[in-house]
């Protein structure tokens, strides 16, 4: 292993940090931490740069599903990647209203596994529709287009980002266009949230952004049979053509 | 647009370039009536429209959409027509979530020689849109920004 992805002590908080053999002595101050980083996003940049290295990356169970997807996105290698497993701390688990916090390659006591929690999706989707809609654009209106949500992503990797594509989206206007904005996000989401929630951890101004992509993971789910990070040898349905069986039921 | 007598919906149609722009082609040939609210835009594929082309023609005001492809085993580029049916599902459950009728977006496999099924499926589609009202974008584009014509937007610069 050339270098090791983690979280390191500086001062007292958590930041992520490389530690490679010249820095081995700082391994002191390695830690798990409370918090989360989008490590496998930040392993994407170290991974171009040494593409034969092998490299270890600390793994929450989000990071691993993310993991998962950036391998099939041919963006990371999966056999130049050790992952070290960490199970979330029971604080973490119920902030995140994680459904599974159990990465597989562990090296810690194994925590609990909860049910998906489906009331905030169930809420929405049981309103009316005008007042969908409105509820909706109320939300979406927050928005101040700090693109937080597309920078922490952990499967948001494209050099060239639709939402900064000038005949797409105007530059300067705030907010967004409602709702084109968010549904061209969500839209990329199909067939790749991991719901990990560090969208909507990194929304300034806390628009429910988790409950839409994780409708959008459940129609990717319900429609195509396809969970994002929970299938390692499915191929993405949204990145094949398929067999053409497919069909639009009412 | 409420104290107009009947509500004219505008609805944009991607028709690929080989099937359903024939079929199109073929109801004007026909001398076929069907219902003038249709826009057909015609893109070389149903794969080709890219959900940013359906996400944007509703944010323009569109109150419908429809994609129009070739047949399943039919398609000019053999299976182009496979990947278009699963991003217009998609979206069609997005949009429903987010608060714009399912119903307004809508796909049909269209053949050259099925012009009398475009016009049935201008005719149906219109008098569906109809029913369902003004797309609620539409409106907020009304009431935002005051333009006369609701969902009558005028980008800066650039635009698809």
């Amino acid at each position: 292993m050339a270098g090791f992805l983690g979280l390191r002590i500086f001062g007292s908080e958590p930041f992520p940090f490389l530690f490679t053999r010249d820095t081995l002595a700082e391994v002191e101050q390695l830690t798990t931490g409370t918090v989360r980083y989008p490590l496998t996003k930040i392993l994407i940049r170290i991974a171009a740069q040494h593409p034969d290295n092998m490299l270890g990356v600390m793994c929450r169970a989000c990071d691993e599903r993310a993991l998962i997807e950036l391998c099939k996105n041919s963006k990371l290698r999966s056999d130049k990647i050790i992952t070290i497993g960490i199970p979330c701390t029971e604080e973490l688990v119920q902030a995140c209203k994680c459904e599974n916090p159990q990465p597989s390659n562990q090296i810690t006591a194994a925590g609990p596994i909860k049910e998906f929690d489906r009331t905030d999706v169930e809420r929405i989707a049981s309103m009316k529709l005008e007042q969908r809609f409105s509820f909706w654009t109320g939300q979406l209106g927050k928005c101040i287009k700090c693109y937080g949500c597309r920078n922490i992503c952990p499967v948001c990797f494209c050099d060239v980002c639709t939402l900064e594509d000038q005949p797409l989206v105007q530059r300067g206007e705030i907010p967004p266009e409602l709702p084109s904005f968010h549904l061209t996000r969500a839209y990329h989401m199909a067939g790749r949230c991991v719901d990990c929630g560090l969208c909507e951890e990194a929304c300034p101004v806390d628009i429910p952004l988790r409950t839409l992509y994780r409708r959008v993971r459940e129609s990717v789910k319900e429609l195509l049979d396809y969970l994002p990070g929970e299938e390692r040898d499915k191929v993405p349905p949204l990145q094949i053509l398929g067999d053409g069986l497919f069909e639009i039921k009412e | 647009m409420e104290n107009s007598p009947r509500f004219e919906p505008r609805i944009i149609a991607f028709c690929c370039n080989w099937c359903s722009y024939a079929g199109a082609d073929l109801a004007g040939g026909m001398r076929l009536k069907y219902a003038a609210n249709i826009t057909p835009i015609r893109v070389m594929c149903s794969a080709r429209v890219s959900p940013h082309f359906i996400i944007r023609a509703f944010q323009e005001g569109a109150d419908g959409v429809l994609v129009a492809g070739c047949h399943i085993g039919d398609c000019h580029y053999l299976k182009g027509n496979y990947i278009a049916i699963k991003r217009v599902a998609i979206l069609r459950d997005l949009i429903e979530f987010l608060g714009i009728s399912r119903e307004r977006l809508r796909l049909e496999w269209i053949a050259g020689s099925e012009g009398d099924k475009y016009a049935r499926v201008a005719d149906e589609f219109t008098e569906q849109i109809r029913g369902l009202g003004p797309s609620p974008i539409s409106q907020i584009l009304f009431r935002e920004k005051g333009k006369e014509t609701a969902g009558v937007t005028k980008r800066k610069e650039g635009g698809l």
